[in-house]
């Protein structure tokens, strides 16, 4: 099980990088991603847990070249398929 | 919504590419009756506007004016905000915490394991706070990250870092900067920034309308 | 459920975390801190991570524990400073006072 996601204190990531006048969504998809995983998480399909993990699982290499809201794409795919929604 | 790698070719295909995944994923579900791409676009337009009147500058400036309403934010964050019309009820209701700011002692927010945050206090988290770079040295060298975003804290002041692992959010309750003895709530309101409700940064008198870099 | 540790007990955390979901930070894990609040019981995210229902899943109290920062990082510390977590009963364990 990867734990790339447990990142306290671990070195190599570099500078904070800043974005000035940072827009709430860089995208509209992103809007709809966020969007999207709370509602189904409303509806019942998973939990805030069960979503999180859905992110932890992912491999390492596909958890650290992902952009925040591809991640959390990534898990709901997941999760719908593994709960056979959309299998 | 604008994109800020519209001038990054291999981005902007890749955020093409995402669109029209996510775009299908939505047609799916909703051919299937589970939800509807119209109710999304409502639940984008609600949230972005709920954004727009973040409770954080409010709750801090009527902390800073009335002490007997300070007090209530520290020891039950949730009913002070009830008082001031802010619910906390993002994914699910989640109790706040209010961590308060002293001559001695500076608070810092994270979230090592994920990026949990008090989105309806705050509105959405910056990407930094998101970032990789950020979870990992917030925790080990605070002073230092605290130095890269402009403030210098002096060494007799104690940091503490909170790493918000549970269903309990935290937000910082800044100090009110001095010479600020006459200003008036919604003026107060107004030198609290977002990033100083995390603790990378402190309040200042004369910021007024100044953004969060 | 009444809780087994109260504000300014000394605790350890558990030294490995299990396979699975969980919410101790690899880097608390085998330090030593203090209750620094006792707060409501919680369902434990490590069961709600496997689907079970809030109903079913184990609730355990929560606490907040605070750390130094000397003890948490050792000989890779670079500044003083002091964290805090919010952990579940069962990452715990109680550590005999200094």
């Amino acid at each position: 099980m990867p734990s790339t996601h447990d990142v306290g204190g671990a070195s190599g990531f570099g500078p904070i990088v800043r974005e000035a006048g940072e827009p709430a969504f860089h995208h509209e998809w992103e809007a709809r991603v966020f969007v999207l995983t709370r509602r189904l998480l409303q509806l019942g399909f998973y939990n805030l847990d069960e979503f999180r993990f859905a992110i932890e699982r992912m491999p390492a290499e596909a958890y650290l070249g992902s952009t925040y809201y591809e991640k959390w794409f990534a898990a709901i795919e997941r999760l719908l398929a593994e709960k056979g929604v959309l299998p | 919504m604008s994109g800020t790698d519209d001038h990054d070719h291999e981005g902007h295909e890749q955020s093409t590419s995402m669109a029209s995944r996510v775009g299908e994923l939505v047609a799916k579900l909703e051919a299937k009756g589970i939800l509807s791409e119209a109710e999304l676009d409502a639940a984008v337009e609600g949230f972005l506007l709920g954004t727009q009147r973040a409770g954080g500058p409010a709750l801090v400036a009527r902390a800073w004016v009335d002490p007997a309403f300070r007090a209530r934010v520290l020891a039950d964050a949730n009913g002070a905000l009830d008082e001031i019309g802010v619910d906390m009820t993002h994914w699910v209701r989640v109790k706040l915490r209010a961590v308060e700011n002293t001559e001695r002692v500076h608070n810092v927010i994270v979230c090592t394991l994920c990026s949990c945050y008090p989105v309806s206090l705050l509105g959405p988290s910056p990407s930094w706070y998101k970032s990789l770079a950020y979870r990992a040295r917030v925790v080990r060298e605070p002073r230092a990250v605290l130095a890269e975003f402009g403030l210098t804290l002096d060494p007799s002041i104690d940091v503490r870092v909170w790493d918000s692992t549970a269903e309990l959010r935290y937000v910082v309750l800044p100090r009110r900067p001095e010479g600020t003895e006459a200003m008036a709530e919604p003026e107060l309101a107004a030198l609290v920034t977002r990033d100083a409700l995390i603790g990378t940064a402190v309040c200042r008198a004369g910021a007024a309308g100044s953004r969060d870099p | 459920m009444s809780p087994r540790f109260r504000a300014g007990d000394r605790v350890r955390t558990r030294a490995v975390n299990p396979e699975g979901h969980t919410r101790l930070p690899r880097y608390l894990c085998d330090r030593e801190g203090t209750i620094e609040t006792v707060h409501a019981v919680y369902p434990l995210p490590d069961d709600r991570a496997r689907g079970v229902s809030v109903e079913a899943c184990k609730k355990e109290v929560l606490y907040t524990v605070l750390f130094d920062g000397r003890e948490v990082w050792r000989e890779r510390s670079v500044e003083p400073l002091s964290v805090s977590a919010d952990l579940w009963d069962s990452y715990l364990r109680p550590e005999r006072a200094r």
